[in-house]
């Protein structure tokens, strides 16, 4: 493993990542804000915003920094460098999934800090806020698993599909759950079992996707 | 080459292909042995699909094969290993730059993984090529995209280059500032060149040796000379029922009435004797082209597979 290779690698991606980058967070961050707007409604409609914007930073990111290597023809560029396969598969996995972190974590921190400062705001629905946002970055986890197996944009999209049902139906049942829902109502942040349970099982999911998206990259016989 | 593995060679090769086979739905490489040798420029031709590229994609460790073994510069090569690659300079006609990014981006990218990349050269390589560094990759012509990629891979002062198809879709004049950097890089003794091309003339300018590839199998590895000396066509007048005499390498290529086109692929003067006192009259004893060597050579090799 050459780390030196490896960082070239993650800062050129990044590099070249950094203008959907820039419009994502600045994305994400104007719809934390929305929440706070002085209409109706306007939690809905900045969490919806959010939403949108982590499923099309996902699979812009994952096309833009993986899936176009293989349809651009550059990923033979960069392996006829002095790069291995393991350098190359840990320098792009870690980009991809650094890449959707920063508008990722830019969103929650700022839904983190607007549920501090804003006085009609309550604290409590941060945790239910928490198992959606993980809920999110295990779906964009088994996207790039898929985008990593594939190499297809078609596959990688009927997931994307997929993983926005399960979104739903995720958060219906949250809604209705006795205890989380109300979770929303909390004056004081609580992690009650359920929510940590449900939190491991997403934690589970975002590692088992991101180890089979590594050992399948790095087990891969032809890179062109 | 291209010296075929049983012949008996003294230096490391630069390269070694032993028993190489690789299977596609549509394709097979078939038991490729391919010895390289230091310093020397090694022309790989065959028509479209023939798996010139297969060949140098394995040697860079970008395809694995099924069969056989490679090393490269001494190193084994495989998609693990990397090492190798510091001192291989490979280009592909299928092989892209980032193209939203300018030259100077990329100059600076490989630049960070060569420790030997060599700025001088880089910036006189920019003038001979009449490139412009801070021109975006999209708005590049596809000679000015050729000439980008060679610069990025000879200004790092590769040992190894493995040019697959350089060439290729080039207008004349392109091509042949391409060739005439490519000559003086082979003015250094100490640098091998791998060279691929269905054109056979860009092959035979500057190649030392010639390997023949068709169908997944190498056809006929050779000294380019030795291939221009050996080979012969001639042209004979000769009755309905006359026999060509037992000559090793003598095939027939055409029939037109009674007369008679054959081509030799080990010729020696007392060829033109022999068949003058088998019946027949020698009309034309002809030199053949690189290409014509080519066709004669990959249509033999079909014949004998099938």
């Amino acid at each position: 493993m050459n780390l030196q290779a490896i960082q070239i690698l993650f800062l050129k991606d990044l590099f070249l990542s950094r203008w959907p980058l820039f419009g994502y967070l600045v994305g994400g961050l104007l719809s934390a804000m929305a929440t706070c707007l002085p209409v109706e409604s306007a939690g809905d409609i900045g969490f919806m915003l959010m939403v949108t914007m982590t499923i099309a930073a996902g699979i812009h990111l994952i096309g833009v920094l993986l899936l176009a290597e293989s349809t651009d023809m550059t990923r033979t560029f960069v392996m006829s460098l002095p790069v291995s396969l393991l350098d190359y598969s840990i320098a792009k996995i870690s980009v991809v999934l650094v890449a959707f972190l920063i508008p990722w974590f830019g969103m929650l921190a700022s839904l983190t800090v607007l549920s501090y400062v804003m006085p009609e705001a309550k604290p409590g629905v941060l945790a239910l806020l928490t198992l959606l946002f993980l809920f999110m970055l295990a779906g964009f986890c088994l996207q790039l698993v898929t985008a990593v197996v594939t190499e297809s944009v078609g596959w990688t999209i009927v997931v994307v599909v997929l993983g926005n049902i399960l979104f739903t139906l995720f958060a219906k049942t949250l809604g209705e759950h006795p205890v989380v829902s109300k979770l929303a109502e909390n004056e004081v942040l609580s992690w009650p079992p359920i929510v940590l349970q449900i939190m491991a099982i997403e934690a589970i999911v975002i590692l088992v996707a991101l180890g089979l998206a590594f050992l399948l990259q790095i087990r891969r016989r032809d890179l062109v | 080459m291209s010296t075929a593995l049983n012949q008996p060679h003294l230096m490391t090769a630069a390269a070694s292909l032993r028993g190489i086979g690789k299977s596609y739905k549509h394709f097979q490489l078939t038991n490729v042995d391919l010895e390289i040798e230091p310093g020397t420029v090694n022309g790989l031709i065959g028509p479209n699909g023939a798996g010139k590229s297969t060949i140098m994609r394995i040697m860079m460790g970008l395809v694995t094969p099924d069969q056989g073994t490679v090393s490269v510069l001494g190193q084994a090569i495989s998609s693990r290993e990397a090492s190798a690659k510091q001192d291989i300079g490979y280009f592909s006609d299928d092989m892209r730059l980032y193209k939203s990014e300018s030259l100077t981006f990329h100059m600076q990218f490989v630049r960070s993984l060569f420790p030997n990349w060599d700025e001088d050269y880089a910036q006189q390589l920019l003038d001979r090529f009449g490139l412009i560094a801070d021109q975006k990759v999209k708005g590049l012509s596809h000679g000015q995209r050729v000439k980008s990629l060679l610069l990025l891979i000879l200004a790092r002062r590769p040992k190894l280059l493995i040019l697959d198809e350089p060439t290729n879709g080039l207008d004349p004049l392109a091509k042949q500032e391409v060739l005439s950097e490519l000559m003086q890089i082979v003015s250094d003794e100490s640098r091998t060149i791998l060279y691929s091309s269905h054109n056979t003339q860009d092959v035979e300018q500057i190649s030392d040796t010639i390997t023949f590839i068709d169908r997944g199998r190498v056809v006929a590895s050779n000294n380019r000379d030795e291939f221009l000396d050996g080979w012969r066509r001639f042209k004979l007048r000769a009755p309905q029922d006359w026999q060509a005499p037992a000559i090793d390498g003598l095939r027939p290529e055409s029939t037109f009435g009674n007369l008679r086109v054959m081509t030799l692929d080990r010729y020696q003067t007392e060829v033109e004797d022999r068949l003058q006192s088998s019946g027949a009259t020698l009309e034309a004893s002809e030199a053949m082209t690189l290409e014509e060597i080519f066709v004669a050579a990959v249509l033999r090799g079909r014949e004998e597979k099938e």
